[in-house]
């Protein structure tokens, strides 16, 4: 890996890149899924390749390739310097970076158990038992158990004079029901949706989830909607659980504080957003119980590392204080236009793909509720869990989400289970009619293992931590009815 | 025998030839100790000049490529991947994939692989002609002309424009231990761009296999109008209006069909919206949805991910629901032939239909809005998102270029609306369609989506965006 990028460094230079930087990348995946019984999938990929990023003349240049070979290396950056300078004839201002130390350093994600030792057999016989359990019961049409593992090693190499290693393991692990009569399809998943929960841990995350131990209440779950009212439409109190709070703070807070989405980078895309800069200490994003920081160094989350793809260090930082809207997500191009440093979230899907902006973990930090008396507090109104449906306009200011389970609470109480419950708001609006967030003891780090953004497009995985929390006059039932 | 990557050197042709793509997959075929073995070789060349605020802020290329090797023993099946193509990388994904097949649970669903192909269909396939070593051999420089007309009109029109210029080429490569062996080389390009100004914008996108016919400038022009004629957006109440959606907005929904329930595998586990239906009329009597692979328009390969040869597909002729596409697991469940379908292995979302074709109607694009004398022109749809799988309940928002139609004429722009509607609905309340179609590709999951504008009553917006 070294003498890989000392090649592709060295033909940078000498073919007049002002900096560079190399990403050498070993990667490998496991998915094994269990559908009725059936194995339908068990996969495993491997992956190596470089990227090779420049600045010449003020302008970007980058050639990534899957053979990382040493000629393969020093072609990636004699195209990418050709490319930088055809970049560099249409810009009105040269790109500058904001200024970073040298470094030399390793990481590796905490692990108790390495899931690439864990025997295939035993990951098998786990979603055997699991989906065993949920069939169960005879409402169900499908029964279906996931686990997925993923290992990147890279090796970031600058012509500033930073090297880091770092090696990151992601695990995931959930199950789903689909229960279906004549009329209606309802589906439950354990213990979240998109296949379950992911962190970065090793499979300590399997067996703390006990999948077989859910597997019947998530099974009864999907078939009792079936035959559950409808979610009323109109306006209402709504509690949501961390987890499709999670997918709430990713979309309407994560993604409209990225800086290069501020600054129109991408407007033909991803969008760009409410949130600019006359905005920024000023914005009564959410109300005063809402505080929201991007963490890169909490324990499990998927967007925990030891630094960004541009070298710098992972760091906590404020979104929004008290309310107030305070910060963005930044690289070293974008963070000088505030005249600020990177805060270090700069992320590429693999070794092909340029770093962009990405959400590292983004949490909203626990309050003084249980959720238990959270609900007792709640005279009327409908507690929604699991994300089913997810919407939000260019800008992340009007969306609009769906939940695969409701519950009325009527006084105080959780009463009868609805089904296909829907939600809808315009971003700082909602935040600001939150009145309540439960404590540490019902907050999760929630991984999202899809996030989608760029040209081309790539997926990360990002992390949003999460307690139940209550909002207040939400139009709710939307959609029904078309 | 040790297989080298094509080197790196040569413009203007697919990542692999045919004899370079044959190489590695006998070696890696050969090397496979499995009872049955299929493997897929895909590889793709993708170069991309990105702007912003009317300059250029990213500009990228990448070649990869993956090996997929599904090793079969007896009943049990497993699947392994890999970049490394070097004698040591293919014996070591040949060893891991039977590895996977030997701790699998027995399979019963498991279908034999496809047999040796008719040789007229085969030779029917090598000609398809969809490989141009002129969008494979396009450079960053030329790219990097070619949206420079539109950055500078853009700037001395006081908007600011954003978009995207990609050229790239792939192959694609099946074989199996029958003797099957199937390549396809091909080539793309897109052109997208959005106009914006203080309180408006507008949009064009396009793909062609000829990144020279993508008329880049003239098609910037279009973004530019919309951006200029929808300033100063008016506002209408949400409820039910007549809407004018263009192409790629009929592709925004249309599209969801292919995974809510046009693939077999949906059908059969009672999950597709068409469960139970097959032979029931579910749209408009007007509308006929095709999946053609072979439409010139669209970009489809000529075989699929087990090498069978792609069907035209009639899903829905006249209303009717006639058929959903099949890969070979799903058509031996069902007692019948894949279509020639299948999705990469493992295929957890079993097969899918990638080119949708939605037959046009005879309608220019203006007679639609002149016919309409109160509604609503889509140029686009954002963020859609599946809210009912059963019922094809969608949401989204407009984007980039919503206008009001008053008495058959575009009287201004619009504040972005959301809407949540029934795709089949949609089709059930299409009044008539344009002539003039376009493909539409979501680079996420690689379906095309041919189609023209439809006219639609009673479409349903549910809200509405203030800025």
């Amino acid at each position: 890996m070294h003498d890989l990028a000392d090649r592709a460094l060295n033909a940078a230079q000498l073919a007049g890149a002002a900096y560079a930087d190399v990403r050498v990348v070993e990667s490998r995946s496991q998915m094994v899924e269990v559908k009725n019984q059936r194995p339908s999938a068990l996969q495993e990929s491997a992956g190596l390749g470089i990227g090779v990023r420049v600045l010449v003349d003020g302008g970007w240049g980058f050639a990534a390739s899957a053979s990382a070979d040493p000629a393969e290396a020093e072609r990636c950056a004699a195209l990418a310097c050709r490319i930088a300078r055809a970049s560099a004839r249409f810009r009105t201002k040269p790109i500058v970076l904001a200024p970073l130390a040298a470094k030399r350093a390793t990481y590796e994600t905490p692990l108790v158990r390495d899931p690439f030792r864990v025997s295939l057999a035993e990951k098998i016989d786990l979603l055997l038992d699991a989906t065993r359990a949920m069939q169960g019961e005879p409402a169900i049409a499908v029964a279906q158990g996931t686990l997925r593992f993923w290992e990147e090693k890279k090796l970031f190499a600058s012509s500033e004079g930073s090297r880091l290693e770092q090696r990151l393991v992601h695990s995931g692990a959930g199950i789903c029901a689909y229960a279906r009569d004549d009329r209606d399809l309802q589906w439950r998943s354990y213990p979240n949706a998109f296949g379950g929960q992911y962190e970065a841990a090793g499979w300590e995350l399997v067996e703390r989830l006990d999948l077989p131990g859910h597997a019947a209440e998530t099974a009864a779950t999907a078939a009792a909607l079936l035959s559950a009212p409808q979610c009323p439409a109109g306006v209402a109190t709504i509690i949501l659980d961390g987890a499709q709070l999670s997918l709430q703070i990713h979309e309407s807070c994560g993604h409209p504080a990225e800086l290069d989405r501020v600054l129109g980078h991408e407007a033909n895309y991803a969008g760009t957003s409410f949130l600019t800069p006359d905005h920024l200490g000023v914005l009564r994003y959410g109300s005063d119980v809402v505080n929201l920081v991007a963490d890169a160094t909490v324990p499990r989350g998927l967007g925990t590392f030891g630094f960004d793809d541009e070298g710098v260090p992972a760091q906590k930082v404020d979104l929004v204080r008290e309310g107030r809207f305070v910060g963005y997500l930044t690289s070293r191009e974008t963070a000088p236009m505030l005249g600020q440093a990177s805060n270090g979230t700069m992320r590429a899907e693999s070794w092909g793909h340029i770093p962009l902006i990405r959400m590292t973990n983004i949490n909203l930090e626990p309050g003084p509720w249980t959720i238990d008396d959270l609900i007792a507090d709640t005279a009327d109104g409908i507690l929604m869990t699991t994300n089913r449906s997810w919407s939000i306009d260019d800008r992340r200011y009007n969306f609009q989400f769906g939940t695969e389970v409701g519950w009325e609470i009527r006084n105080g109480k959780r009463g009868r289970m609805l089904k296909n419950c829907t939600y809808t708001g315009i971003t700082p609006r909602f935040w600001n009619s939150c009145d309540a967030v439960c404590d540490a003891a019902d907050w999760e780090i929630w991984g999202t293992a899809n996030c989608g953004k760029g040209q081309p497009s790539q997926t990360m995985r990002t992390a949003q931590g999460a307690s139940s929390a209550r909002f207040r006059e939400v139009e709710v039932g939307v959609g029904y009815g078309t | 025998m040790t297989t080298s990557v094509p080197e790196a050197t040569d413009a203007g042709r697919p990542p692999f030839s045919l004899d370079e793509a044959r190489a590695v997959l006998n070696e890696v075929l050969a090397a496979s100790q499995a009872e049955r073995t299929l493997a897929v070789l895909e590889a793709r060349d993708e170069s991309l000049t990105r702007f912003a605020n009317n300059e250029i802020h990213q500009n990228v290329t990448s070649r990869g490529h993956r090996l997929t090797v599904q090793a079969v023993v007896g009943r049990r099946s497993g699947t392994a991947s890999t970049e490394r193509l070097d004698a040591g990388g293919l014996r070591q994904v040949a060893d891991r994939a039977l590895a996977l097949a030997r701790l699998s649970p027995e399979d019963k669903g498991l279908p034999e692989p496809a047999p040796p192909p008719d040789p007229v269909r085969a030779s029917a396939v090598e000609a398809g002609g969809t490989f141009v070593p002129a969008t494979a051999a396009c450079t960053p420089e030329a790219r990097a002309a070619a949206v420079a007309p539109l950055m500078a009109a853009a700037a001395g029109r006081g908007l600011n424009a954003a978009g995207a210029l990609t050229t790239g080429s792939s192959a694609l490569a099946v074989a199996n231990t029958l003797g099957r062996f199937a390549y396809h080389p091909d080539s793309h390009s897109h052109f997208t761009c959005t106009v914006r100004s203080s309180d408006s914008s507008g949009w064009v996108n396009r793909h062609r296999r000829d990144w020279r016919a993508l008329e880049v400038e003239s098609l910037g022009e279009v973004a530019l109008g919309k951006a200029e004629r929808s300033r100063d957006p008016g506002e209408v109440p949400p409820g039910r209006y007549t809407v004018v959606l263009e192409p790629a907005a009929v592709a925004d929904l249309v599209g969801f069909l292919a995974w809510l329930g046009l693939g077999a595998q949906s059908e059969q586990e009672g999950r597709s919206f068409l469960s139970g239906r097959m032979g029931e009329r579910i749209t408009g009597a007007g509308v006929t949805l095709m999946d053609d692979a072979f439409d010139p328009r669209s970009f489809g390969r000529p075989f699929d991910h087990e090498g069978t040869p792609r069907r035209r597909m009639t899903l829905i002729e006249d209303g009717i629901a006639r058929a959903v596409v099949h890969d070979r697991r799903t058509a031996l469940a069902a007692g019948t032939e894949s279509t020639g379908h299948a999705s990469p292995p493992p295929a957890v979302e079993g097969p899918i239909p990638y080119d949708l074709v939605l037959t046009p109607g005879d309608r220019s694009l203006d007679e639609l809005i002149a016919s309409t004398g109160r509604g609503i022109l889509v140029t686009r749809l954002w963020y859609n998102r599946v809210v009912d799988a059963k019922r094809t309940l969608m949401t989204g928002m407009t984007r980039d270029g919503t206008f009001l139609i008053e008495n058959g004429r575009l009287t201004r722009g619009l504040k972005n609306l959301r809407f949540n509607e029934s795709v089949l609905g949609v089709l059930e309340r299409a009044e008539a369609m344009g002539r003039e179609a376009e493909p539409t590709v979501f680079d996420y999951v690689e379906t095309c989506v041919v189609a023209s504008a439809l006219k639609v009553r009673d479409f349903h917006f549910t809200g509405v965006t203030r800025f």
